[in-house]
């Protein structure tokens, strides 16, 4: 609070950005609970409160025409004919992206929405006669209980106007300036009328009230007409009110000042009023609510939702800054390995050697403390999911109006935390497989009833952990995806034959709702059937290395599952051998290692194959091609799987298991996809984590009768293939 | 008055190349190479720097030399460019030379195509010829993709043909 006024004005402005964000989130909320229980009076009292606050804060930070807006709307929530008015839930809604937009304009400094329609639709509001019990805001008040009109009289004519205007957020400081040992002042200055510069004047006066302690407020706001005649300041200090006023009165520019003791420096008789007042006319409200207007004054002293409380034990970062710690982390982590290297090769060579169990000691203590760092730094980015999900509510009502569609929302697992980073990527995907659930998935309400369900349908949104990653869940009970219908139509498009499309396993054909340009609506609406959504979903959580999943059933619902990583930064990996290179794949794509003869490898429609036990799996050579048929060579195949299928991998030798801080390739320089990324492990070898979609995908790019030895040598290089001297039509096959 | 460019020299094959020496970061021995599969032979793989993993592109390679031998006096010259470092195998580099600005020529036309669109210009010290490099155009991912993929066509349609 010592800063320049203007710097302190700009932090201010980024604080209520980021805050305006969740009074607008909390809106739609509330008013969709309004659409609900349309006449709720405790939800329209809560949505004022939001509104109220929003008011306020945009106002401290010289946001006009947000404020007034605000003020507008307020206004109209405060008179019960409107507050019952049926169209309230409606404008809310309306209010709230209107809200939103100016934000987004005041922050990016363009031009600021029109916002006449909505004040005409308030004004409506306001005129709408129901029971002509109109009362005005400031009539009622019941004066013992609530604490604004008694601060009012103690406070005297001047200041009362505006007294009511404090936000939860000024309070907040008020009180706790209070309870460190300061007086908190209420200093009116009126201006001298015949002052030639009643604004610059202004700034004089705010600059000699900062000199002696915080300024918690200041009214008028800057822009206001007002301001150029009085100011008035709250300020916490140590100084007598005498002082504060022979500092104020400058000369040609303050014609009088009045000084008031809003709040004594602690046990002063006053201090618990502000939380006697909410404590009293909490429970007061319902009793009051059928006679009474609810008060004004009551509104402003409740505080908003718990955001300015949670405030105080909250830290807003940068995430570059966190991501700064999580990458010395990684580094520490590989530093760890070093050491750790170091001490093997240490024992080795001194086997007899005393120091070797202190350094020991010392190393798994590092390593747990290590442990225990990364994973608090990781808790840092972690947030939970309902971050995201509370989003939904408002779009799953506006997507379920324009499909003409009844639809329940229901969330669960939102305490789920996930990475920052991904939990940001998700949104998107999220997004069109809920639109999709929708508008494809639920049926209209005539059709759901004739088939005997209930006419809402019911969307699910789920989230939880398992192993090491968390699983969001969208589920529908709507029609279901006509597995049939996708086939004709990958035929139709081209994609298969209608052999190969009969011999498709289900789950096969349902992945053709991937493919982008693929869609079975019959008509392209507003929301949906273009055929962009799923395309979009797969290449986000491809990026994320992460899977989808759909299981369906006609005519019960549908389910996309997301299975996402916990982190971006750090995974755990299985390295092994391929022509004397190290590779590395995330472990959780593994399912399990085994080991085959040459002989058990078979040569189906130019595909190699492995049966194992039961199932026949299509292998991938990553190194050399099969040697001329020495059957009793041994193998490593790694069972892996990629969206939802098995694959064997025949690679030539195992590493072992280590966890690996994902470091990217410059993708500029290569252009190839096999590789989604590097690492540096202990002893300094750089290893490359593969890509498994992509490797999987340059197989299965290849029509069958292209194949011939296809499936081997993706990870040779030219060098390689001189070396082995390959035939060309191995080489041409990269 | 003419301005002095100051640049690194360097050996490839025969001739001798310069980039600025405001791009370079360090040059360093050739340590292990990991090979990145996939990629235009001419890029050798990602080496780590000391934590971090930098590209490493092979000048012999990429000036058309078919057999680069590994020799002991190779060096990777470290190159900044565009805020990301990148590696250049080189035969050796030996030399920070002073040109002045009026005696570096611009490329015959002939350099404008081909592998070696990336020359800036001739610079003469003393009656030697150094070939001044553009970073951006040696580093520049079109050139790289073109060239790749057109080397990718080439040998399908060798594999093909057969």
């Amino acid at each position: 609070m010592t800063n320049s006024p203007d710097e302190r004005g700009a932090e201010l402005r980024e604080l209520f950005y980021e805050t305006s964000q969740e009074l607008v989130q909390a809106l739609n909320e509330e008013a969709l609970k309004l659409e609900k229980d349309p006449g709720d009076e405790e939800i329209v009292r809560s949505i004022r409160r939001t509104v109220h606050t929003l008011k306020g804060d945009s106002a401290a930070c010289g946001l006009r025409e947000l404020s007034e807006l605000a003020h507008q709307f307020e206004d109209a929530l405060s008179l019960e004919s409107a507050a019952s008015h049926a169209a309230v839930a409606e404008i809310a809604f309306a209010t709230a992206d209107i809200f939103s937009e100016m934000i987004a304009a005041y922050h990016s400094g363009t031009k600021l929405p029109a916002t006449k329609t909505l004040s005409k639709k308030i004004q409506e509001l306001t005129a709408a006669p129901k029971n002509g019990k109109t009362r005005g805001k400031k009539t009622a008040g019941k004066t013992a209980k609530s604490k604004e009109p008694a601060e009012k009289a103690s406070l005297g004519k001047s200041s009362s106007k505006a007294a009511d205007q404090w936000t939860e957020y000024e309070r907040l400081a008020m009180s706790k300036a209070q309870a460190s040992g300061q007086d908190v002042l209420h200093v009116v200055t009126k201006i001298d009328p015949h002052c030639a510069m009643p604004i610059a004047g202004r700034q004089l006066v705010h600059n000699a009230i900062g000199t002696m302690g915080p300024v918690i407020a200041v009214r008028p706001d800057a822009k206001s007409p007002a301001a150029a005649k009085f100011i008035e300041f709250v300020v916490a200090t140590v100084q007598t009110p005498e002082q504060i006023a022979a500092k104020c009165k400058i000369p040609t520019i303050v014609e009088e000042v009045t000084v008031e003791v809003l709040l004594r420096a602690s046990a002063a008789p006053q201090p618990a009023a502000l939380e006697a007042s909410t404590e009293i006319n909490e429970p007061d409200t319902p009793a009051a609510s059928d006679t009474a207007a609810p008060e004004q004054s009551a509104v402003a002293t409740l505080p908003a939702g718990s955001v300015p409380m949670q405030q105080e034990n909250l830290l807003r970062v940068e995430a570059g800054r966190i991501d700064n710690v999580l990458n010395l982390v990684g580094e520490l982590i590989i530093g760890k390995s070093m050491l750790q290297q170091a001490l093997n090769e240490f024992s080795k060579r001194f086997p007899k050697e005393a120091l070797r169990g202190k350094f020991a000691d010392a190393m798994a203590f590092q390593a747990r403390v290590l442990n225990d760092l990364q994973r608090s730094v990781m808790k840092i980015r972690m947030v939970p999911v309902d971050q995201l999900f509370r989003r939904f509510p408002r779009m799953v009502r506006d997507v379920a109006r324009q499909c003409g569609r009844e639809v329940e929302l229901s969330v669960s697992g939102q305490d789920t935390d996930l990475d920052k980073g991904i939990l940001d990527a998700i949104a998107e995907p999220l997004t069109h497989l809920v639109r999709n659930a929708i508008s494809h998935g639920i049926e209209s309400p005539e059709e759901r009833r004739k088939l005997g369900k209930p006419g809402q349908g019911i969307v699910r949104l789920n989230a939880y952990h398992q192993g090491n990653q968390v699983i969001v869940e969208v589920t529908d009970d709507g029609r279901g995806i006509d597995v049939a219908k996708i086939r004709t139509k990958a035929f139709e498009l081209g994609l298969t034959t209608p052999e190969e499309a009969s011999k498709m396993s289900e789950l096969e054909a349902l992945n053709f709702i991937f493919r982008p340009g693929f869609s079975t609506a019959e008509q392209v609406t507003e929301v949906s059937g273009r055929g962009v959504g799923m395309d979009v979903v797969q290449s986000v959580l491809h990026r994320l290395k992460a899977s989808i999943s759909v299981d369906t059933r006609l005519g019960q619902g549908t389910t996309f599952r997301l299975k996402l990583p916990l982190t971006l930064a750090i995974i755990k990996a299985l390295l092994f051998w391929v022509e004397q290179r190290l590779y590395a794949i995330p472990l959780n794509a593994v399912l399990e290692i085994a080991r085959t003869f040459e002989a058990e490898v078979h040569q189906v429609d130019n595909y190699e194959v492995l049966q194992l036990r039961n199932q026949v799996l299509p292998l991938l050579r990553l190194g050399r091609p099969a040697p001329e048929r020495d059957v009793k060579t041994k193998l490593f195949v790694l069972i892996i799987t990629v969206s939802e299928k098995k694959y064997g991998l025949i690679v030539d030798g195992l590493e072992g298991e280590e966890e690996l801080v994902i470091k990217a390739l410059d993708d500029q320089t290569f252009s190839t996809d096999l590789v989604s990324g590097a690492s540096i492990l202990g002893d300094g070898r750089v290893v490359l984590i593969l890509n498994l979609p992509a490797v999987v995908e340059h197989v299965a790019r290849l029509r069958p009768q292209e194949m011939g030895h296809a499936n081997s040598g993706l990870l040779l290089t030219h060098t390689d293939r001189m070396r082995l001297a390959l035939t060309p039509e191995v080489g041409g096959q990269v | 008055m003419s301005r002095e460019l100051h640049i690194v020299g360097f050996q490839v094959g025969r001739e001798t190349y310069g980039v600025p020496i405001t791009s370079l970061h360090e040059i360093v021995r050739v340590p292990e190479i990991t090979a990145v599969p996939d990629a235009p032979d001419y890029l050798e793989g990602v080496i780590n720097l000391r934590g971090k993993i930098v590209s490493v592109m092979d000048l012999r390679k990429r000036f058309g030399e078919k057999q680069a031998s590994v020799k002991r006096n190779n060096r990777i010259l470290v190159v900044e460019h565009a805020g990301r470092l990148a590696g250049l195998i080189v035969d050796s580099a030996s030399e920070v030379l002073k040109i002045p600005a009026d005696a570096v020529e611009a490329p015959p036309a002939v350099f404008q195509e081909g592998g070696l669109n990336c020359v800036t210009g001739l610079g003469k010290v003393s009656g030697r010829l150094i070939v001044l490099l553009d970073m951006s155009k040696l580093l520049a991912p079109a050139s790289l993709v073109s060239k790749g993929e057109s080397e990718d066509k080439k040998t399908a349609a060798k594999a093909g043909a057969r």
